[in-house]
């Protein structure tokens, strides 16, 4: 018999109709127990990398990578976790990611507070469901809250974008080069929007190169493409080329290769001469044909059938001053040929002229130990952008690269719905507040849990203050206090140590990432809550 | 014993009593694993996959927890069998048709220990279903013949479906798309035209309905992004290379030239293939393989839109709701059905980008996109999704409804009970157990909900003295309501379903005295 059926056995018989409601449930609350304490777990595994002088955490991953992160969605998802509701907690941070892409830490943060005061209210005997159905009229009323909290923004106001992506920024390994990458993203979002589709963002539209060396600082935004590619040197062709026309090609500049199965047969020496001969003339036909639309550079499309290029086309290609990329990645391309405003070419036949692409400069610059190709000045470029991160360890610029991603999140969170709200702990204080006053317009067990979930949410200025040294009970506590007096923009300024009205020391997020965290994090422990068991099945 | 062994080794029989026992405790046992999911405030569930990946599943629906189950009871077994059957059947009251069976087996046991004979319990449950089911008969409601109020009996079956499911927040709003969805099929079951597209992201209220058609697949590099009246050709073709398909096949060449003109040859065949499908006169062409650079770039030249790589499902529903046939081969183009639909374009949904197909040939067609925070939640909004839509589709057909929150059952047991007064004999015991088994129903949707159980039924049970009455559990407020003016309904069919498969499934466990399970087959050692 399975193990579910064994155990549960003795309660079936035990229990008759009318005695229902007094079945042992410990189980029950074990499970729960179980979940919530595992849960909670994870929250406090993230918990001090909340906040500007939160801290890293450095990650060994299996294959002996490691990562050093401040990023919450990042930590958790190399956590490995195994326990059913502590996976609900990372997949909850990877939700946020993807909903607003910052806040990914205070979303499990304020998960893990709500589950520890959930865990208080169901010990004194409440029901989970009507635990559950306070945290939703909850998370409805806090999005009300801090509906009305939100300033409002208009696009134009560089500015306060900038402010707002300086905010994520400060909490990250790269917070000193905030006042240098936060205007980046900024400029990075806004030249991607689409004037037809204002409200419509995509990201993949901003390329983000890597490269080792030099520093942080070094970071540039290029108005056009970047290869971390080196031109191809084999013949000496051109690294440098003005006036470029460039083509994307999907095809093969070697020997011909079919798809049936092919072997050419040499009878006696004097083939073999010829079909040398005919090697070259064949990929000399096929270099005069590109030469003669103009082209003077070519982008190759790796291939994994056979080599896109060989030394005798590269010879040939250098011949004739054309600078060759070559491997370029087939997912590439679209982007490439977005930018480029050009059309890839499938078949030498198809080399027309109409389907180059035009651009002022086409360079191979070195950067640090490491070449790579910038082409800029692109005639007609389309709406897509490429930023180019330098660092002095591989650390560093994958660290910068997801603050950066985070910065660049926000920017368009912004561009989505454009509202801004304080930062630095005011909005959940005031949350807290208010929701307190209507706790106790309410009545019943509602308002128990109202009371304790408002108490909840304090954890975010709480940690904030902690992880920031400075006194967290104190602190809160005047925020409390502050807040009592209609001083709703009150909140942590862990620069100066002390409580100041946050907007006015540019601390500002976007409207979406405090409702998303909200809504997300309230969600996710609602479904907690409600699981009652845990099977093991096939 | 001096009898000689009937069975092999390691086969095992368990014989009367025994038997019962066991069949009847893994009945129960089973009934209630599933038992805390019944109602609006029934709990989930863990589902942790013992495979590969350790995948999670958090479900409240019955016949997915019972489906996942290790089982190893025969009797056990037929619960999770009707439960399955119920699924596919009427889609909703997966849980309730085990609870039911579960608590009929209770009191047979009971009575079993009474010392009454199985088949006189049997005899009992059969008269007392067939009591109950007139009772629903004469009770059902049937408004198809007014739209308006039908609509609303809709509404009202799909938010009561919904409220016991994750979506119950936002029950109006996804009891409206199910009802739209449903009301688009204008009778027919074929849910397939309802295809569910699930992203990540937003909240669940940012879910709609859309018709049309949604395909999760990128246009080709350099084509159109938007086509007004698309004529499209739905194929299952290789756009790689036509290869002669015999071992072994080779070409011998004697020089480079050669190898060329045959490379030449292949893309030649490539591109008449293109062409021909190009002759249709299409402006559409997706494919279920792969179309590689080279004839999407012919297709882009041609400025037809190509979509490589749909899925087969994709294929086969975009193939359903646009009109078309899928092709394979492209010599005759009259014999070639192609689909047709008004305008295609690129669409955002969350971070993705989605092709979308509206005004397709079969109105009937509609896309739900489902919206949420995480995949766990999406699942289970699709499966409670799934649901409700079954349940509707089979309400448009047979239209009869009933209200819910433990009416129907409160008065099939007013009724058996009354049978049972009027029937002599030990049967009439079994009619009064099957009457305290469909109480039992109501009595689970209130302990789930917290509720005092024992002082609600007993007060459901004096409402229901009266005549026509309406009171039932209303589990919001905690205490008795009536269903009709709280807009509680349930289809006919469903009930029904329920109620026979229960005690059917019952009859056929009371019926068994001996179990004989037989020697596992013994594998053969391969090394």
């Amino acid at each position: 018999m399975a193990a579910a059926v064994t155990t549960s056995a003795p309660t079936a018989r035990a229990s008759s109709f009318n005695t229902e409601s007094y079945v042992d449930n410990k189980r029950r609350d074990d499970v729960r127990q179980a979940n919530i304490i595992a849960a909670r777990a994870v929250a406090d595994a993230v918990r001090t990398s909340l906040g500007p002088k939160g801290m890293d955490k450095m990650i060994a991953s299996a294959s002996g990578e490691v990562i050093i992160t401040n990023d919450g969605a990042t930590i958790l998802n190399k956590m490995e976790v195994l326990q059913p509701a502590a996976k609900m907690l990372v997949d909850l941070s990877r939700s946020q990611d993807a909903a607003a892409g910052d806040g990914t830490t205070t979303v499990v943060v304020l998960a893990g507070s709500l589950l520890r005061h959930s865990l208080s209210l169901l010990s004194a005997g409440i029901h989970p469901t009507v635990v559950s159905d306070a945290l939703h009229r909850l998370s409805l009323r806090a999005v009300d809250i801090l509906h009305r909290m939100a300033v409002p923004l208009d696009l134009s106001d560089r500015d306060s974008l900038v402010k707002s992506a300086a905010t994520s920024l400060n909490s990250k390994v790269v917070s000193q080069y905030s006042s240098l990458l936060a205007p980046m993203a900024v400029d990075a979002v806004l030249s991607v929007v689409d004037p037809a589709h204002p409200d419509l963002v995509d990201l993949r539209d901003v390329k983000i190169v890597k490269k080792l060396g030099g520093t942080v600082d070094d970071t540039e935004l290029v108005k056009g493409l970047v290869f971390d590619k080196k031109v191809s040197h084999a013949a000496g062709g051109p690294t440098r080329v003005e006036n470029a026309k460039i083509a994307v090609i999907q095809f093969q500049i070697s020997p011909p290769k079919t798809d049936i199965e092919q072997s050419i047969v040499v009878s006696d020496y004097t083939q073999m001469d010829r079909i040398l001969r005919e090697e070259r003339n064949y990929i000399l036909g096929m270099v005069k044909k590109i030469k003669a639309t103009g082209c003077n550079v070519l982008l190759i499309q790796k291939s994994i059938l056979r080599d896109a290029v060989t030394d005798l086309s590269l010879h040939y290609l250098a011949k004739a001053k054309i600078l060759v990329v070559k491997d370029v990645e087939r997912d590439e391309i679209e982007f490439i040929t977005k930018t480029l405003n050009c059309l890839p070419i499938a078949n030498i036949e198809h080399f027309r002229e109409d389907k180059l692409g035009f651009a002022d400069l086409v360079e191979e610059v070195s950067v640090g130990d490491g070449k790579i190709v910038k082409i800029t000045g692109i005639k007609d470029m389309g709406r897509t952008t490429t930023v180019l991160v330098r660092g002095s360890n591989q650390l560093v610029i994958d660290e910068a690269e997801r603050s950066l991603h985070d910065a660049l999140c926000v920017v368009r969170c912004l561009v989505n719905k454009r509202f801004l709200i304080a930062g630095g702990g005011a909005p959940e204080i005031e949350m807290s507040r208010q929701l307190g006053a209507w706790a106790k317009e309410l009545q019943g067990m509602e308002s128990y849990c109202v009371k304790e979930f408002a108490e909840a949410l304090e954890v975010i200025p709480y940690t904030l203050a902690e992880n920031a040294g400075l006194n967290p009970i104190a602190i809160v506590t005047e925020l409390r206090n502050r807040h009592a007096q209609g001083e709703i923009n009150a909140g942590i300024n862990v620069r100066k140590g002390q409580i100041t009205d946050i907007l006015e020391e540019n601390v500002v997020q976007p409207l979406l990432v405090s409702t998303s965290a909200i809504t997300l994090a309230t969600e996710c422990v609602r479904m907690i809550l409600k699981i009652d068991d845990i099977i093991m099945v096939r | 014993m001096a009898v000689e062994r009937l069975l092999k080794d390691e086969a095992t029989e368990e014989k009367g009593d025994r038997a019962r026992m066991a069949s009847f405790v893994g009945a129960m046992a089973i009934a209630d694993v599933v038992k805390t999911t019944l109602g609006p405030k029934g709990m989930d569930k863990i589902l942790q996959s013992t495979g590969r990946g350790r995948s999670v599943t958090v479900t409240n629906d019955g016949a997915t927890i019972l489906k996942s189950l290790h089982i190893d009871n025969p009797a056990a077994k037929v619960l999770v069998d009707i439960s399955k059957v119920q699924d596919d059947e009427v889609g909703d009251g997966t849980t309730s048709v085990v609870v039911l069976a579960g608590e009929l087996l209770r009191e047979a046991e009971k009575l079993v220990n009474a010392k009454i004979h199985p088949m006189t319990i049997i005899a009992g449950y059969r008269m007392a279903a067939e009591c109950a089911r007139n009772v629903l008969l004469q009770k059902a409601m049937d408004n198809k013949q007014d739209p308006e109020k039908f609509t609303s009996d809709l509404m009202n079956i799909a938010m009561t479906t919904l409220s016991s499911k994750i979506l119950s927040q936002d029950k109006e709003h996804f009891a409206k798309l199910a009802v739209d969805a449903v009301l688009r099929l204008k009778g027919s079951t074929n849910l397939d035209a309802i295809q569910i597209i699930k992203k990540a992201g937003g909240s669940l209220k940012d879910s709609f309905l859309d018709e049309g058609f949604i395909l999760d697949k990128k246009i080709g590099i350099g084509q159109p992004k938007c086509i007004e009246n698309a004529k499209i050709l739905v194929a299952n073709t290789a756009m790689d290379t036509d290869k002669v398909k015999i071992y072994g096949a080779r070409v011998r060449v004697d020089s480079m030239a050669r190898v060329a003109e045959i490379e030449g040859a292949e893309k030649e065949k490539m591109r008449e293939k293109v062409q021909k499908i190009i002759a249709h006169g299409i402006n559409c062409f997706v494919n279920r393989q792969l179309i590689y650079n080279f004839p999407e770039e012919l297709f882009a030249d041609a400025g037809i839109l190509a979509i490589e790589h749909a899925d087969f499902d994709g294929i086969e529903r975009l193939a359903l709701v646009t009109g078309g046939e899928i092709a394979s081969t492209f010599d005759n183009p009259e014999s070639v059905k192609l689909g047709h639909c008004k305008l295609i374009e690129e669409i955002m949904i969350g971070e993705d980008k989605l092709i979308h197909f509206s005004g397709v040939e079969m109105g009937q067609a509609c896309t739900i996109v489902l919206r949420g925070a995480s995949s766990h939640v999406l699942d289970e909004a699709e499966r409670s999704l799934h649901d409700a839509l079954c349940v509707l589709s089979q309400t448009v057909n047979d239209s009869r409804v009933l209200l819910g929150g433990g009416w129907p059952e409160m008065l099939m047991a007013k009724e058996v009970d009354e049978l049972a007064r009027k029937t002599p004999g030990k049967k009439a015991h079994a009619i009064e157990a099957f009457s305290r088994a469909l109480q039992a129903i109501p009595t689970i949707i209130a302990d789930n909900a917290g509720l005092d159980s024992a002082e609600l039924i007993s007060q459901l049970r004096a409402e229901h003295h009266k005549e026509r009455t309406n009171a039932g559990i209303d589990v919001i407020s905690g205490g008795v309501g009536d269903m009709e003016k709280l807009g509680i309904s349930e289809s006919f069919k469903v009930k029904q379903a329920v109620l026979l498969s229960a005690t059917e499934a019952a009859e056929m466990i009371l019926r068994v005295d001996e179990i004989i399970t037989c020697a596992p087959r013994k594998r053969e050692d391969r090394m």
